[in-house]
């Protein structure tokens, strides 16, 4: 077994990054879509960090990771929120009944 | 002691000033006084009758101050040339008199008799630089004759209104003649003080022309006698034919005055004066328009050509301007002198214009006597012998011509009339023509003589008729009348006075008669000599011949019907009675000037005074030297024309008097000739006369009618030409705004709102991407991304 | 008072009483209509007292002030009067105060109405005082907006139409004056001084030695003269005083026929002539004709009108036409003016014509008036009898149309006669056909006196409301027919204010036609 190498973690960034994208469209739960986001962003991270230790980047790769976690940390606070309020009015959290916003 | 000028000036002008401030009077009185009493009556009597007092002083005055130089024997200075050189150089005065050697005093005191005439200004109307228009006054022995003439037939006049106006005086007068729209008779309050206040208008703007001392204020008083008798024909206002005379008279005197306005301007412009006399202004005397033409020896100072006359100054010479002698062309001086004459036509209703006098008949009767018969009338020919002075021998004999067709066409008239009142107003045209006829024949002095006695007997006889027809309760048609003298003695025999002195009878072989047979012989007299010397124009002297006899008949006629034989309609003779002795006693009066105001004929007091104001003294023969080629007779003294011929003159026109009486004996008295045959022979000339000539019928059709056609034609060219003008121009000018509206409206606007409505659309278009689904959206991102990995993988070169 | 007070005093005091009035409450009518009449009467009492104390021994402009308006322009508040304007100015005034006092009849709007009549007034005054072209302009159009109300307004039934057709009229002429105004000021050195600018054009102005050129002039003068003969009016431009007459209220009738009218004939006078000699006379025959024409053409259509009113608007086509033509009069033969006392005689005669007509015509206006007042038509023809139920008043109307028929010793007559005889001098031909005048003026106005006031009864409506005049209307129209009688038989009161002035006005306009010619001979004139 050989040096496990960049493209292992692009790999596995690339795979979770999929399975968020693939929740959020799936998901008519509003914090199955929330974590489908949370996926989205844990694989951009894994990307960071692997761009961060394989390339001459520096601490930079990390550092933005760490701004996405808590940024992310933030959105889920957020998100939450309209979440429970959007129960409060609809009584659900199913997003295919937040259409109001069509045009 | 002041001048006689001024005293006479002052007398005349109290005696023309008394009527107008009688008419304010009056007309004070009218609006403010109780209707029934007769102040206004005996004010305007008041006024006139010292005016007539303050006229015959005046004539008094002068006569003695004269010495009555006037009356005494003309000596035969037409055949003495030698005294017209001696005239003095003074200007003021006119030297006729040099040739009364006789006035022992004369040659110390040239001046003390040899005025002619006085002259002054009153007050200044206007003034442009040299040019200056005034008020003046003129005095001479026909000023003087005029006045006392005017003021005392006024005066009887307006004692006889009293008497005929006296059904006035009430609060109801009810005029039959008028019929209301409800079938009753009008009604109105009586116009007594009125009346008297017109008549006092009258009297003033009559003294006026008399006592001009220019033309211009001649044309003043000219217009405002026209203003009274208008006033006086419409007297009864509700009367539409009487409104209707008054209208066609002012018209017709308006038509003259075109004429006349026409002459004054030549003169005006030629001139630079309308003065008649000359004016001396401290050392310098400035000519009048008579010294201008005539100088001081009364001939025309003709160019060699004939085309131009040159005028004079006041001291004999050429007058000058600027080094140039002044003159004015020979066919403007004729055009000039018939303008003038134009205006006298109007007022004396010759012809064209003698239609308006029998429609003014409508007036009351003593309006009729005073002014369409004596006075008003009579200022046409008054201006044209004052202007005589102006008018060249081609005037003359055109006025002859005027003259000599009216006399006849108005006698031809008056033959088939049957309204008494009618008959004398054509007989006035008729005897105004002889006038004129007179002047034109170089009868000067004929002419105002006839003047002065047609003036007393034609006042009598109207006021006769007037006295006719107050007595007959207003009938005037005297188809209905006759026998009338045994119930109206005094009116009977005095108009019988009348119609013999028009009719110029006379004894015969004695050459006595009454007033009317001395003028009317010295005018036939004056046309015999005329015609003897241009053989050419012997219809001059045959028209007044015969007309002479025609106007015998026709008087005669009217005589008998009215007076003579027996009553035709026992209705009238039975209420018929003679009127107050208010209204006799003036015609008693009239009735002895009539018969003897011509006293002593062409040597009596009356054509003396009258001949002695001659300012062209027609002594000699004067022959033209324009296109007419006529010679003027010499009329004074025992060697001249005139004279030669006066006696068989006289004899032809008795004699064509007696057969015209004595035709109307035999047809309306003794009845040996039946009038309704010779009515039923001629019934064309019959119908002729009873129209009149048909002039009103071709006046109509000429000016009438042609008038009121043009006056539509200037309403519909207001309003069909130059107001669809200004309208077309005013719609083409909404049209182009609407059109500018409409591109803004279409291309403008479009333009902004196209771009707003793509924009829309695409917008519109475009939401339904917009379906608010998050789960869509994020499958379209991730789409989106793959296609666009897609691409760049695809595009990007390796 | 010093002169510059009195002269602007007359021109603004109109104004300022018409200011104080926005004070009164809307419902005192007749307090604010007495204040209207103390205004007019006091206006009229001031042009008296310039009168008083004018001096008609002198020729030129007296009490002359100026007063730099808007000094980048050489615009100047320039007033003075002379023997021309003063007999207008007191026209004026009498006319002002006359239809002040007849406008009681005026019930809608009376605040309004009086407001308006006030501005007018003081346009009118001001056109006749101002010796600044632009002022003289300003004046002009201050006086015309008033009066599109006062018809558009206080009128009869088809007010909008006359007034519309008043004001386009007035102002197409405006623009032409307007024009002709900006030629002289651009070729004179920027100066808007009419007395300047008529020197300028005599050429004895100090300095400047050149003169208007001839086509300038010609220009210059036909869109003046178009611009006046609109408003004297003549034909062919006459057609908006028939109804603006008809339509009008009758004081403002009063004002329309005895004021602004003569605003035309005094704009050629002090305008039109003195700044364009060479035009004036070029076009003197067909200016003499065109007013031959009108009085005939006048004549004929008051012949055939059969509304009151419209009738004596026509009859005053036909007496302007007088003015028109004593005006034009000036006979030059090579270069030299020939009879100059008989041109004189003639722009005397229109200026008397003028004053005669503003009494004469604001006479039948108001008679007219009197009528209307109370039987509320005016149909010709359905009148008569007048006279049986209003005695006086047919009287003093039987004076005024005399005078209107130029009656001797009445004020028309001197005018008209002085004019027709003035003219032979210039062109017999034009002198009898403006003599037979005569005969159409008596024909018409005693056809309408036989129609109206003689006869019988009147049958048409409104009988019972024939009541004679009262003593307000009577007031009115004595002093109308006593001002007719007093200038009828002493003309002269008239001539001797005027004289002067005139005489040095043809005297100047003669020699500088006579420069101007020598100098065409010589070709120094472009």
């Amino acid at each position: 077994m050989g040096e496990v190498g960049l493209s292992a973690y692009l790999m596995v960034g690339a795979v979770l990054f999929v399975c968020g994208v693939v929740c959020m469209a799936t998901k008519r739960n509003g914090i199955g879509v929330l974590m489908g986001v949370e996926l989205v962003l844990n694989g951009a991270n894994v990307n960071f960090v692997a761009f961060s230790r394989y390339t001459s980047l520096g601490l930079d790769g990390q550092t933005t990771a760490l701004f996405v976690i808590v940024l992310a940390a933030a959105e889920a606070a957020v998100a939450l929120a309209i979440a429970l309020n959007f129960y409060n009015n609809h009584l659900t959290i199913d997003v295919d009944r937040g259409n109001e916003l069509q045009g | 002691m002041p001048e006689t000028g001024d005293i006479l000036m002052f007398l005349l002008t109290a005696a023309w000033l008394l009527p107008l401030a009688g008419f304010v009077v009056e007309i004070y009185w009218l609006c403010f006084s109780h209707r029934l009493n007769k102040g206004a009556a005996y004010c305007a009597v008041a006024c006139i009758g010292l005016g007539f007092l303050c006229s015959f002083s005046a004539l008094m005055y002068w006569g003695f101050d004269t010495k009555w130089a006037a009356l005494s024997e003309p000596a035969h200075h037409g055949h003495d040339t030698a005294h017209d050189a001696g005239r003095t150089e003074g200007g003021h005065e006119h030297d006729a008199h040099a040739a009364n050697t006789e006035h022992a005093d004369h040659a110390e005191h040239p001046d003390a008799l040899t005025k002619k005439y006085y002259t002054g200004t009153y007050y200044e109307l206007a003034r442009f630089g040299a040019l200056r228009v005034s008020l003046d006054w003129y005095i001479d022995s026909l000023t003087l004759v005029m006045f006392t003439m005017v003021t005392f037939i006024a005066t009887c006049i307006h004692i006889f209104a009293i008497g005929y106006m006296h059904d006035e005086l009430t609060e109801e007068y009810e005029d039959h003649e008028v019929h209301l729209h409800n079938g009753g008779h009008f009604s109105r309050p009586g116009r007594f003080h009125r009346f008297f206040a017109y008549l006092s208008l009258f009297s003033f703007s009559m003294l006026g022309i008399v006592l001009s001392g220019n033309i211009f204020q001649v044309f003043i008083f000219w217009e405002l006698v026209g203003l009274s008798s208008y006033l006086l024909i419409g007297f009864y206002i509700e009367r539409k034919s009487a409104s209707t005379a008054a209208n066609k008279a002012f018209i017709m005197n308006r038509v003259g005055d075109f004429g006349f306005l026409i002459g004054m301007m030549i003169l005006w412009t030629s001139f630079g004066t309308f003065q008649f006399g000359d004016r001396t202004d401290g050392a310098h005397t400035e000519a009048g328009l008579f010294t201008m033409v005539r100088g001081q020896d009364g001939k025309l100072d003709v160019s060699e050509d004939g085309k131009q006359v040159y005028l004079q100054d006041a001291h004999g010479h050429r007058a000058e301007k600027n080094g140039q002698p002044l003159t004015i062309s020979y066919m403007l001086l004729v055009a000039a002198g018939l303008g003038v004459f134009a205006g006298s036509i109007g007022k004396s209703a010759q012809f064209p214009l003698q239609t308006w006098l029998p429609d003014a008949m409508e007036g009351p009767t003593p309006v009729s006597a005073l002014v369409h018969s004596a006075t008003m009338v009579a200022a046409g020919v008054y201006l044209a012998a004052r202007f005589y002075p102006v008018f060249t021998p081609e005037v003359l004999l055109g006025i002859a011509y005027i003259g000599c067709i009216t006399l006849f066409i108005a006698a031809t008239i008056a033959l088939v009339v049957t309204d008494i009142k009618r008959v004398l107003a054509y007989s006035t045209i008729s005897q105004l023509g002889y006038m004129m006829l007179a002047i034109g024949v170089a009868g000067w002095g004929a002419a105002l003589f006839h003047l002065v006695t047609h003036a007393f007997f034609k006042s009598l006889m109207f006021l006769c008729s007037g006295s006719v027809i107050a007595g007959c309760h207003h009938v005037q048609d005297m188809s209905r009348m006759g026998g009338l003298r045994h119930k109206m003695k005094i009116t009977a025999y005095t108009m019988l006075v009348g119609v013999i002195a028009i009719a110029g009878l006379a004894i015969p072989g004695t050459s006595i008669g009454l007033s009317g047979f001395y003028s009317k012989d010295a005018i036939v007299a004056s046309a015999l000599a005329y015609s003897e010397l241009n053989p050419g124009h012997i219809l001059l002297f045959i028209a007044p011949l015969v007309t002479a006899g025609i106007t015998s008949f026709y008087m005669f006629r009217l005589w008998f019907l009215t007076f003579a034989g027996a009553p035709r309609d026992a209705h009238v003779y039975d209420h018929c009675h003679e009127n107050p002795s208010i209204m006799t006693t003036p015609l008693l009066v009239l009735a002895v000037l009539a018969a003897g105001c011509a006293w002593g004929g062409e040597g009596g007091p009356l054509y003396r005074l009258i001949a002695d104001s001659e300012t062209v003294p027609a002594v000699a023969r004067v022959a033209s030297v324009g296109a007419a080629k006529v010679i003027l007779p010499s009329h004074q003294g025992h060697e001249s024309d005139v004279h030669h011929v006066h006696s068989t003159a006289g004899m032809l026109a008795l004699i064509s008097a007696i057969i015209g009486m004595s035709l109307a004996y035999l047809i309306y008295v003794k009845k040996t000739i039946d009038a309704n045959q010779i009515r039923k022979q001629f019934s064309g000339v019959y119908d002729f006369l009873v129209d009149k000539w048909r002039f009103d019928s071709l006046y109509e059709a000429m000016f009438v009618a042609p008038v009121h056609i043009i006056s539509a034609w200037c309403v519909s060219f207001d309003k069909g030409v130059l107001d669809p003008i200004l309208h077309s121009a005013a719609s083409l000018t909404v049209l182009t705004s609407k059109w500018d509206r409409a591109f803004d409206e279409t291309f403008v606007d479009g333009l902004v709102n196209l771009v707003g409505t793509v924009t829309y659309n695409v917008g519109n278009s475009l939401k339904v991407i917009q379906t608010g689904r998050l789960r869509q959206y994020v499958m379209w991102i991730a789409v989106g991304v793959i296609v666009l990995f897609g691409a760049l993988v695809t595009t990007i070169p390796k | 008072m010093s002169p510059e007070t009195l002269l602007t005093c007359i021109v603004f005091l109109p104004a300022v009483w018409a200011i104080a009035l926005v004070l009164f409450d809307a419902k005192a009518k007749e307090a604010m209509r007495y204040w209207g009449v103390l205004g007019t009467a006091l206006t009229f009492a001031l042009t008296i007292q310039l009168l008083a104390q004018f001096d008609s021994s002198k020729s030129g402009i007296q009490f002359k002030f100026d007063t730099p308006w808007i000094a980048n322009w050489n615009v100047f508040f320039s007033l003075g009067v002379d023997g021309i304007s003063l007999p207008l100015v007191v026209l004026t005034g009498f006319v002002c105060l006359l239809s002040m006092l007849a406008s009681w009849s005026i019930e809608k709007n009376v605040k309004g109405y009086l407001i308006l009549f006030l501005i007018l007034e003081t346009g009118m005054m001001g056109v006749f005082l101002s010796l600044d072209f632009f002022l003289f302009y300003v004046f002009w159009e201050v006086m015309l907006l008033p009066m599109y109300f006062l018809i558009g307004i206080w009128g009869g039934p088809r007010r909008e139409y006359a007034a519309i057709k008043f004001f386009l009229y007035t102002l197409a002429g405006s623009v032409l004056m307007l024009i002709a105004m900006l030629m002289f000021y651009f070729n004179s050195d920027r100066s808007f001084d009419l007395l300047e600018l008529a020197r300028i054009a005599g050429g004895t102005s100090a300095g400047k030695s050149h003169v208007y050129g001839m086509s300038m002039q010609v220009a210059a003068f036909i869109m003046l003269f178009i611009g006046f003969a609109i408003k004297l009016p003549s034909f062919p431009f006459h057609t908006w005083l028939p109804d603006a007459h008809v339509e009008a209220p009758t004081p403002i009738s009063m004002i329309l026929a005895g004021v602004l009218l003569k605003m035309g004939g005094y704009g050629i006078i002090r305008i039109a002539f003195p700044l364009c000699p060479y035009g004036a006379q070029y076009a003197a025959y067909f200016l003499a004709a065109l007013g031959v024409f009108s009085i005939i053409y006048g004549a004929f259509a008051a012949m055939a009108q059969t509304d009151f009113k419209r009738l004596v608007a026509y009859s005053s086509v036909s007496h302007m036409g007088y003015v028109l033509l004593g005006i034009a009069v000036w006979k030059i033969v090579d270069g030299k003016t020939v009879g100059r006392e008989y041109w004189e005689m003639g722009l005397n005669a229109a200026m008397f014509q003028m004053i005669a007509h503003g009494i004469s015509s604001t006479g039948m206006f108001f008679m007219v008036g009197v009528l209307y007042d109370r039987v509320h038509h005016r149909d010709i023809n359905k009148f008569g009898g007048i006279a049986q139920v209003m005695p006086h008043y047919a009287g003093l109307a039987a004076v005024i149309f005399f005078a209107g028929l130029g009656l001797p010793g009445l004020c028309g007559f001197v005018g008209e006669v002085f004019s027709v005889l003035a003219c032979w001098n210039f062109s017999p031909l034009l002198a009898i056909i403006s003599a037979s005048g005569v005969i159409l003026t008596a024909g018409y106005i005693l056809w309408t006196m036989q129609r109206v006031y003689l006869g019988p009864e009147y049958k048409g409506p409104h009988p019972e409301a024939l009541v004679e005049m009262n003593s307000r209307e009577m007031a009115i129209g004595y002093t109308l027919v006593a001002m007719a009688i007093l200038f009828g038989v002493l003309p002269h009161l008239l001539f001797d204010p005027m004289h002067g002035s005139i005489q040095a006005l043809t005297e100047s306009l003669a020699s500088s036609y006579e420069k101007l010619y020598g100098a065409i001979q010589t070709s120094q004139l472009p």
